[in-house]
């Protein structure tokens, strides 16, 4: 403040030096006007007017010019670190003849508030310093996070907002290993690492963008969710080669990943218990599978039968959820008929076994191979064997044939002679949730089977039909599409491996599950 | 007709008796299970031990994750859903050369989770394998992993 009241008094005194200079003239004007017209006359006394008209014209001026010094001085400082301002010099304080004090306090203050320098000594008038200071103005205002990686991929800058964002001091992060203090994880083999080292080999300026980077930070194991832009620059005449900017989303990525339906819940929860009762029925049929009477061993059978038929009840929920949500890619493979049945009678045989029941299974010679998705066509079998075992009644046997039609299908047939459907129902049997009355009170089952069953046949284009009459018995069928066939309809790409989308998703790979 | 179940790789219709554990095959070979559930990893070490295999059983992801890194393991039996680190992401670190250069084991996921994302990913990552434990039990899987090589 000492500055300021020197400036004032400063200021004062040079005003009233100036309107004292002004007086002057104009009083030792009237004296000369009043002198010159005793002894000349009327003409050099317009002369001498003109006098006071000049002096009230560069009096200002020069003052002006004088006592707005400071200001001019200030604004330029200002100016010239301002990044969007064309090159204005640094000012020249020494030029400063009025309250020089002040203005270099003021400037000062300005670089300091600006971030150039503790000591305005330092500051030059050369360019790159303006660019620099420039750049760090814009990265310290950009509320991204930012970071700056030399050649050797080193950082050489980060901006506050990255600072802030990973917990770490500007002065710690200088000159570190980006791979040490940013060990960055991708959602597949693009990796930023792989994008670098490309760019480094093939290009001068590159740019590129990831989704759902994930960073753990060391320190507080805290883990980040951002989008990583980055752009690279070999020739970057101040060594910053690579910028990276994060755009996080944290917490939107992270609920993503929580995000597990209801339903998938259900199911895993469902299955957990299931794995355990069936790995404990397991192993004590292996401790006591000696020591076990036929009625015990038969109890052992019966736990482990209703085990596996809820584990196929919690397929086919999670399948109908599937086909409702329009997520069903069948992977049609070139198979023997047989073969995928065979396999399927033997999945469910102990469910048969253990309420008595036997299956008969029976092939036509002639059966060309067939294309379909195993593992769901499997589900289609053991649906439509396990609702002949519920329905069969007193029967004690159901019968499992399969033929070329005369349009060269390839159909199969599951006969039980139980209880058998009443006619007028028989048009619903694959809607959803749908069970006959007639048998409702009688016998459990969701009524998913079915309907999870038509969807896949349809998705295989094939045709499921049912034939029953009430107290003789049902006979469901359904067809599937010889290989030969698939392959001709999908002449393009691969026909060893035939993706067919419908309506739904279903276990699909070949390396799932056996 | 009783149904052959010679074709079938894993007959679930003929209980194992338990002569069939009685002479384990001397495999020797190293697994890791990261498995969290006690109870699971509990009877799949104990059928795994018995067929000759050595069983490290660990329930964190992370942890997992540095063990598989440091030691060397033939077969990795990874769970989807554990603690720390979700499985999903100990494979694919395990298969980022970077993180895991000499990685020779093969990686079967273990989980009762089928969302499309889970076998998606999995299959993206490349995983040997994707095995629901609801569907099998702990001698269907030592089947399964005794044809592995």
């Amino acid at each position: 403040m000492d500055n300021l009241q020197r400036y004032v008094s400063q200021f004062r005194g040079r005003v009233v030096l100036l309107l004292l200079a002004n007086n002057i003239i104009i009083l030792a004007d009237w004296w000369l006007a009043d002198v010159v017209f005793r002894l000349v006359g009327w003409w050099l006394l317009l002369a001498l007017v003109a006098i006071p008209l000049l002096s009230l014209t560069i009096l200002p001026w020069i003052s002006t010019r004088y006592l707005t010094q400071p200001t001019k001085l200030l604004w330029q400082a200002i100016l010239h670190i301002a990044p969007d301002a064309a090159n204005v010099p640094a000012p020249n304080l020494q030029k400063s003849n009025l309250g020089r004090d002040l203005i270099t306090n003021l400037v000062a203050h300005v670089y300091q508030l600006a971030n150039i320098s503790d000591n305005i000594e330092q500051f030059s008038n050369s360019k790159p310093a303006k660019r620099n200071l420039a750049n760090e103005f814009v990265a310290n205002s950009l509320p991204l996070p930012l970071v700056v990686l030399a050649a050797d991929q080193t950082i050489c800058f980060s901006n506050e907002a990255l600072q802030h964002y990973i917990g770490r001091a500007k002065d710690d992060l200088l000159g570190q290993s980006m791979y040490s203090v940013m060990d960055m994880s991708f959602t597949n083999e693009q990796t930023f690492d792989a994008w670098l080292a490309h760019a480094k080999a093939n290009t001068v300026t590159a740019a590129q963008t990831w989704e759902r980077v994930r960073l753990i930070l060391p320190d507080s194991k805290k883990t980040l969710l951002f989008d990583l832009a980055a752009y690279y620059n070999r020739n970057n005449p101040d060594g910053f080669e690579t910028m990276l900017v994060l755009f996080d989303h944290t917490k939107q990525y992270s609920q993503d990943e929580q995000a597990m339906s209801f339903l998938a819940l259900a199911v895993h929860e469902l299955r957990t218990p299931l794995t355990l009762l069936r790995g404990y029925v397991e192993a004590f049929e292996e401790e006591l599978g000696g020591s076990l009477d036929a009625e015990q061993t038969d109890f052992m059978h019966k736990m482990n039968a209703a085990a596996q038929q809820l584990a196929a009840f919690v397929n086919n929920i999670l399948n109908v959820a599937r086909v409702e949500d329009d997520q069903l890619v069948l992977k049609l493979h070139e198979e023997q008929w047989p073969e995928v049945v065979r396999d399927a009678v033997a999945d469910i045989a102990l469910r048969a076994k253990v309420r008595g029941i036997d299956i008969s299974v029976e092939f036509a010679d002639n059966l060309p191979s067939v294309g379909v998705d195993r593992v769901s066509i499997d589900e289609v079998i053991i649906n439509l064997i396990d609702n002949a075992i519920k329905y069969s009644g007193d029967s004690k046997h159901i019968s499992v044939k399969a033929y070329l039609t005369q349009d060269n299908m390839v159909e199969t047939t599951v006969t039980d002679t139980g209880v058998g459907i009443p006619e007028n129902n028989v048009g619903n049997l694959f809607e959803k949730f749908y069970r006959d009355h007639h048998n409702r009170a009688q016998i459990g089952g969701t009524g998913l089977g079915l309907y999870l069953s038509k969807a896949i046949i349809t998705a295989h284009g094939g045709h499921i039909w049912v034939r029953s009459k009430l107290g003789e018995g049902s006979t469901f069928g359904f067809t599937v599409q010889p290989y030969v066939r698939l392959a001709e309809e999908q002449k393009t790409g691969d026909n060893k491996d035939i993706v067919r989308s419908a309506h739904g998703w279903i276990k699909n790979h070949s390396m799932y599950r056996r | 007709m009783q149904p052959s179940d010679s074709n079938n790789p894993l007959p679930p219709t003929t209980p194992p008796v338990a002569s069939s554990f009685a002479a384990p095959a001397p495999t020797g070979k190293k697994i890791l299970c990261i498995e969290d559930e006690h109870f699971i990893s509990e009877l799949y070490a104990r059928a795994l031990t018995r067929s000759g295999y050595d069983v490290t059983v660990e329930v964190d992801g992370l942890r997992g994750l540095k063990l598989a890194q440091t030691n060397q393991f033939d077969i990795i039996l990874l769970d989807l859903m554990i603690p720390t680190m979700t499985g999903t992401e100990v494979l694919r670190r395990l298969r980022n050369a970077a993180e895991t250069p000499k990685l020779k084991a093969k990686i079967i996921i273990t989980t009762n989770l089928e969302q499309r994302e889970d076998v998606r990913a999995a299959i993206e990552h490349q995983a040997d394998g994707y095995i629901v434990k609801a569907e099998i039990t702990p001698h269907e899987l030592v089947d399964f992993l005794n044809k592995l090589t």
